[in-house]
């Protein structure tokens, strides 16, 4: 049964994303990307009609429910452009594994000289994983799940808003290495950044979010304690 | 998925053919997906069921087990479309209001920076190796 309350929550979010769309065709810039736009103007309306946090739930869950298909379906990019990805295993191999341990070094060294406490710096290294494994990883590293999907979803939004600029203004315009900048470090979100971009690079990307995911879940739980 | 020869009324028969097909398709990437769930929940693997369901896809679509033609529309569809799905995930993060009041800059200042960290260093070196590999194999 779906109440008036998950109707609108749903009508809201869909709304805000067709919205952003229009948006970012029109003005294109970090503020307009279809993730960051319409999440602030959903929050926006959401908390102004008073729709709770536990009222959207089930409205969350209905709209995520298409999501596994989707990332099952990233395959046929990622075959379509096999020839690509197969010539350049070695770079994007190590692309990855050099990306993901610079990132998360990063994030522990950084946190600890910014005086965070312990449980933020074990959630907070797992950053760049795929939600669904960084939960399950969280624990291992004695970190906190809800903390850990919070930066994974808050490092999701700010890589897929600053990487393509970032990577402009350092010179990485190769589209694979792009893809698959964006994929190690932002995950899902980067990897829907880098579909706007190109096919390959969406296809890049796709396959650094999987590999970032079993990698940091081999090196994190013995790296993390020895960063502190 | 085009309608049959001599059928008079084309457009509505294809629309048609063409949402069907969607449809059946969206229900077999469903079904990818449950089986990488179950596989990994069998198999103990720390990865995602997702993950595996794009592996289990690839390895189908490599084999020529399911032809490219399968698949084509409903993933096209979805993938254009794969930021919407994190909308309603990013919205729930309303409920960390006070976590983020308490520590935010510190929290904020080290999520940007690792990410921009992240992102140079993987684009930069993956563009450079790419580049010296491409110069030994013409």
């Amino acid at each position: 049964m779906m109440t008036w309350v998950t109707g609108f929550s749903i009508a809201v979010t869909l709304g805000a994303y067709v919205l952003s769309r229009a948006v970012a065709r029109r003005h294109p810039s970090p503020l307009t990307t279809p993730v960051f736009f319409s999440t602030v103007l959903t929050i926006l309306v959401l908390s102004s009609s008073g729709v709770g946090v536990a009222d959207y739930e089930p409205a969350q869950r209905i709209m995520v429910f298409l999501l596994g298909p989707a990332t099952v379906s990233l395959a046929v990019p990622l075959y379509k452009s096999r020839r690509t990805l197969l010539t350049n295993t070695l770079p994007a191999l190590a692309g990855l594994a050099i990306g993901s341990l610079a990132t998360l070094s990063a994030a522990v060294l950084l946190a600890r000289l910014l005086g965070l406490p312990s449980v933020i710096r074990a959630s907070i290294s797992i950053k760049s994983v795929t939600a669904p494994i960084a939960i399950e990883l969280a624990p291992i590293i004695d970190g906190s799940p809800t903390l850990t999907a919070a930066f994974v979803i808050a490092t999701g939004m700010i890589g897929a808003m600053l990487g393509p600029w970032l990577m402009n203004a350092t010179g990485i315009h190769d589209p694979l290495a792009r893809g698959l900048a964006l994929g190690t470090v932002s995950h899902g979100q980067g990897t829907a950044q880098a579909v706007v971009e190109g096919e390959l690079q969406g296809a890049a990307a796709g396959i650094a979010m999987g590999l970032t995911a079993v990698f940091t879940s081999v090196v994190a739980p013995v790296l993390v304690p020895l960063l502190g | 998925m085009a309608a049959g020869p001599g059928i008079g009324f084309a457009f509505p028969f294809e629309t048609m053919n063409a949402l069907i097909a969607i449809v059946v398709q969206v229900a077999a990437l469903l079904a990818i997906n449950q089986a990488g769930y179950t596989a990994a929940a069998a198999l103990r693997l720390p990865v995602p069921g997702n993950l595996l369901g794009m592996l289990f896809l690839l390895a189908l679509l490599a084999t020529g087990l399911v032809p490219l033609r399968w698949m084509e529309s409903s993933s096209s569809v979805l993938i254009r479309h794969l930021a919407f799905f994190f909308i309603p995930i990013t919205v729930g993060l309303r409920g960390f209001a006070e976590l983020f009041v308490d520590n935010g800059p510190a929290i904020l200042v080290t999520l940007i920076v690792s990410a921009s960290v992240g992102i140079c260093v993987a684009g930069l070196s993956s563009q450079r190796l790419a580049a010296r590999q491409a110069r030994r194999t013409p």
